[in-house]
């Protein structure tokens, strides 16, 4: 295996629980909401995904459970927002303090308990193909689900009515309303998706990179994952090359400093967020413009009768 | 059966008291649950949480010290909100403030020269604060780059500076190679008001501030703008208003309070700069400026509200030795009543049967 | 459940402070002992092992002692809880960080009455002691490990921030390697984190990637081992025995042992007998410990054995001279050996360390 290939493979595993979490938050901000609560949905199925399995003795059952918990949480966020119109900057927040006390309580008796790693799931012939092969078709699972996802909903949200339907809604849920789609029930399942996809990034985290559980293991990942949906300006592909941008810097600079660079790591450790910056500002000068957020992102629905 | 929200045209009286007292009741009735769970006492446990904290004196200015930088960032980032203006990060601004303003102590540091040096510190604090906050404005109006993810990105970069200044060129040469700079001289930290407590004059600028606010968001015709631009920004355009000065102004505002509670806290509270001088003030202010609905007086009562519910969670830790994690699911779920009880406010919620909306 | 007036008088009389309670009463009481951590417990490094440290002295105390556990403890909150301990009858009151020891020294004037005990710290004062653990032999034997182990005869360290306990750490090891092969090489990664596993994992990865076969680290978690073992690698556990993370890639690890110091602090203040010292101890003192050597040879057991032996019983000196810095200059000649303060305040590599010193 060359140096490329390995930065490469390493690349992709730091990309892949951004890029899982902000495809989700991606679908929920379409549909016109805003889930500020990524990392309290993310560390809670980084918890309940490694406590699961550890009982239950199955990695598959633990990343059932850090789905589920991660949908549970989603669901907490809008009966909230959804349910009681309640604010969903402030309820997001508070999901995320909630999240992080209840996944430390949850995990407080595993804290060092261990097992081993989600393994990779290697395609036959398409990973013998010479470079590409090792990259792509020889990961983990996960791995191949962030693809997938990424791919499944940039067609849902583009040639399915289903997602034009997700899009009204969050361009004006009043004039979806109008035309007859249940505006909140959309919601309320684009936010389930969100907070799915919140749980598989956390699982990815206590599963597969690191197998066990230390509270508070996302590191912020949640908020990254926030900043990706901006950066992509809502469209998936680009979420996908905004997490990789992150991931590949990160990397880099972590390569860079083995190699001995004379660089002061804080300012290596800050490379991601300030290339972060430059490259959205120069694509934002590219497009002149731009796409802006769905028209109501934030703005709580209800409906009149 | 189903819940239906039917908007109200105007709220009662008796319902703008109901509603927190409701909240309250919801989180005894989970207290009791949560807490005899854990095999407390249920009572104990809530006035260890509520009524310790405001019992005396010194509490009292535990609670005001705890609520300043909260009620200083918060009004700030209300403003820009409320000119949808998504200014999330104020922890950076915060940090810089801290940086701008404790770079005139290290300066002065062995000779401070008069009473002029505080003051000016406060001064560089916002202004660094100020100019920091200009700089998602600047990348969003000339650029139209979404100023959510460049606030965000560069609170990391604010706490990698930090971290590197205090590591390299502003170390404390007497502090065995700590990452801390010198103890800020007498003359450069923030005076107390009160004996037997750490109240100092950042609670009476921050009294200040929210009352200037006030005037200014419900009084003046920038309070006009900038409420006109956030509610209906097409009608803000023929108004004439220009919203990208608008931006500037708000982020400016913001940044400078945030700067400004930065320097407070550094020159306050800790006395020196060192990383970890933030516990995350900048982003719990955002949930304290949406509890205050975006008005400078809300955000005053929510801060020392949330001032309340962080001291209440060490004092649970030190006299009920309830985990820190117990005590934030707890603080969540108060967050989450305080919300729904909100939504009474502005809907009457009604069960109905039949099919969906 | 009611509410009665006594049980309102308790709550405010803790709150009140010691006075309320009765100084006789208190006497015969246990002890109070707060314990504030930088971190959460948690962490499984740092914070954990002590927070195992308090109940390890509970254990050994028994109904003596009560003990209280503050978490993720910022500084600007500080004070407030250290004031809050004091104030609810907490008498002994371990500190455990750096970043508490110039606020410490400033609040444990206006409580002459408490003693306070900073986990690391360059000074005492009348009521406030300080302590730490002499990690950098273990780093040192590490280093003896790690040459003898080693094929590419580089070493990776995944270290957090540049302060002198994790520079001077590093430059153990080398001083340990150098030993056994004067050719060894390290590569140094800063993750500017204590506690990120991800990140700490990815930080692995460069190493293993640009050729290191043994993995040193200084973050609180076992990812760099974890990765180490799925490469095919050598790595050190950190904090606590590791070695179920790894069982086919660890070779030792450091284990943190707070727990008898602390007991043995609260005793002296029980028997009135507490003084303000400057505790650093070696692998003599029991504060830390070599966890079992695995996945070695039996020469290379008995190598790390008799380093060890060595070390704890002063034979051998880890910061003997000379020492020469990257730069070339001479720190103290051959025949000399740095002072603790010369050791606390460490911040340049060794001549022969390659990579950049930070800051």
């Amino acid at each position: 295996m060359t140096l490329l290939e390995a930065i490469l493979l390493t690349v992709i595993t730091a990309s892949t629980p951004l890029l899982i979490a902000a495809i989700g938050e991606l679908v929920v901000e379409k549909s016109g909401v805003l889930n500020l609560g990524v990392e309290g949905m993310m560390i809670m199925g980084a918890a309940c995904g490694i406590v699961a399995a550890i009982a239950t003795g199955s990695g598959a059952l633990g990343v059932i459970a850090a789905i589920l918990a991660g949908m549970a949480m989603a669901a907490l966020f809008a009966a909230l927002t959804l349910g009681l119109a309640a604010n969903q900057v402030a309820a997001g927040l508070a999901l995320t303090i909630f999240g992080i006390g209840l996944s430390g309580v949850v995990g407080a008796a595993h804290v060092g308990a261990q097992r081993a790693g989600i393994g990779k799931l290697e395609i036959p012939v398409l990973a013998d193909i010479p470079f590409l092969g090792p990259l792509l078709f020889n990961q983990d699972p996960f791995v191949y689900a962030s693809f997938a996802l990424t791919a499944g909903v940039a067609w849902f949200l583009t040639r399915s009515k289903a997602g034009l339907v997700l899009r009204a809604c969050g361009e004006s849920a009043a004039s979806a309303h109008a035309l007859g789609y249940p505006v909140l029930r959309i919601r309320f399942l684009a936010i389930l998706f969100g907070g799915a996809c919140a749980g598989l990034a956390g699982a990815y985290l206590s599963l597969v990179l690191t197998p066990f559980w230390t509270s508070g293991m996302t590191a912020g990942r949640g908020w990254i994952a926030l900043a990706i949906v901006v950066f992509a300006s809502w469209l998936p592909w680009r979420a996908a090359l905004g997490a990789y941008l992150f991931g590949g810097i990160t990397i880099l600079q972590l390569h860079a400093q083995g190699a001995g660079f004379r660089v002061p790591p804080q300012l290596m450790s800050a490379l991601p967020y300030l290339i972060t910056i430059v490259v959205l500002v120069l694509i934002m000068r590219l497009r002149r413009g731009g796409t802006a957020g769905p028209a109501g992102l934030g703005l709580p629905f209800v409906p009149d009768r | 059966m189903r819940l239906v929200l039917e908007r109200r045209s105007e709220t009662p009286l008796a319902l703008r008291l109901g509603s927190p007292l409701l909240a309250v009741t919801l989180t005894l009735a989970s207290a009791f649950v949560i807490f005899a769970a854990m095999g407390q006492d249920p009572l104990n446990a809530l006035h260890v949480y509520f009524i310790a904290p405001l019992s005396d004196s010194w509490g009292l200015q535990e609670v005001a010290v705890k609520a300043t930088p909260l009620v200083l960032i918060s009004v700030g980032l209300a403003l820009c909100y409320r000119s949808n203006n998504w200014n999330i990060g104020a922890e950076g601004q915060f940090l810089v403030g801290a940086m701008a303003g404790g770079w005139l102590a290290l300066a002065t540091h062995g000779a401070p020269d008069g009473p002029w040096l505080l003051p000016a510190m406060l001064a560089c604090g916002a202004l660094g604060g100020a100019l920091f906050a200009l700089i998602p404005a600047l990348l969003k109006t000339r650029f139209g780059a979404n100023e959510i993810l460049t606030s965000l990105m560069l609170v990391y970069v604010a706490e990698l500076l930090l971290d590197w200044l205090v590591r390299g060129p502003w170390r404390d040469p007497q502090g065995f190679n700590m990452p801390v700079t010198v103890t800020f001289e007498p003359e450069a930290v923030v005076p107390l008001l009160l004996e037997g407590g750490r109240l100092n004059i950042g609670t009476p600028i921050a009294l200040l501030v929210v009352a200037l606010l006030a005037v200014l968001v419900g009084r003046t015709l920038k309070g006009f703008e900038i409420r006109l631009v956030g509610e209906a920004p097409r009608a803000a355009r023929f108004a004439g208003f220009d919203e990208k000065k608008l931006t500037w102004t708000v982020f400016a505002i913001s940044g400078a309070l945030a700067g400004l509670a930065g320097i407070l806290e550094a020159a306050g509270t800790v006395r020196m700069l060192q990383p970890g001088i933030s516990p995350g003030y900048g982003f719990t202010a955002i949930i304290v400026a949406f509890l205050g609905r975006l008005n400078p007086v809300g955000c005053l009562v929510a801060g020392v509200f949330l001032a309340v519910t962080f001291i209440g969670a060490e004092n649970a830790q030190i006299m009920l030795r309830l985990p820190l994690d117990v005590t934030r699911v707890f603080q969540g779920l108060l967050l989450f009543y305080v919300l729904a009880c909100d939504t009474l406010l502005l809907y009457r919620p009604r069960l109905v049967r039949g099919a969906h909306a | 459940m009611t509410l009665t007036r006594r049980h309102l008088l308790g709550t405010a009389g803790a709150l009140a402070g010691a006075t309320t309670l009765g100084r006789t009463a208190e006497a015969q009481q246990r002890l109070n002992v707060g314990v504030v951590l930088i971190g959460p417990v948690g962490d499984f490094g740092w914070s954990h092992m002590h927070d195992q440290g308090r109940r390890r002295m509970a254990e050994v105390l028994g109904d003596r002692v009560n003990a209280t556990t503050v978490e993720s403890v910022a500084p600007p909150d500080f004070d407030r809880v250290v004031t809050q301990l004091v104030r609810t009858g907490h008498r002994l009151i371990f500190t455990t960080s750096f970043s508490y020891f110039a606020p410490t020294q400033r609040l444990a004037p206006q409580h002459p009455q408490v003693f306070f005990e900073n986990a690391t710290g360059p000074t005492t004062l009348p009521n406030m002691a300080i302590y730490n653990a002499r990690f950098y032999e273990g780093r040192y034997i590490q280093g003896v490990i790690a040459a003898r182990k080693s094929r590419s005869k580089t070493i990776g360290y995944v270290a957090t921030f540049p302060v002198p306990e994790v520079i001077h750490a590093i430059n153990t090891v080398m001083r340990g390697a150098w030993s056994v092969d004067p050719s060894m090489k390290v590569r140094v990664v800063w993750v500017n984190a204590w506690s990120n596993p991800a990140r700490e994992a990815d930080a692995a990865r460069a190493l293993i990637d640009q050729g290191c076969d043994v993995l040193c680290s200084h973050t609180d978690g076992p990812a760099p081992l974890q990765l180490a073992e799925q490469r095919g690698i050598f790595g050190f556990g950190q904090a606590s025995d590791m070695t179920r993370f790894a069982p086919r890639a660890h070779l030792t690890s450091s284990v943190n042992n707070w727990g008898d110091y602390y007991a043995e602090r609260a005793q002296a203040v029980i028997a009135g007998n507490w003084r303000p010292t400057d505790t650093w101890g070696g692998l003599g003192s029991g504060m830390f410990r070599m966890a079992p050597f695995t996945n070695m040879t039996p020469e290379e057991v008995s190598e790390a054995e008799r380093v060890r032996d060595a070390i704890a019983s002063g034979r051998l000196h880890p910061f003997d001279g000379p020492i020469v810095r990257q730069d070339g200059t001479q720190v103290i000649a051959a025949g000399q050996r740095l002072t603790d303060d010369q050791i606390r305040a460490q911040n340049y590599f060794y001549q022969g360390i390659e990579a950049a010193i930070p800051g």
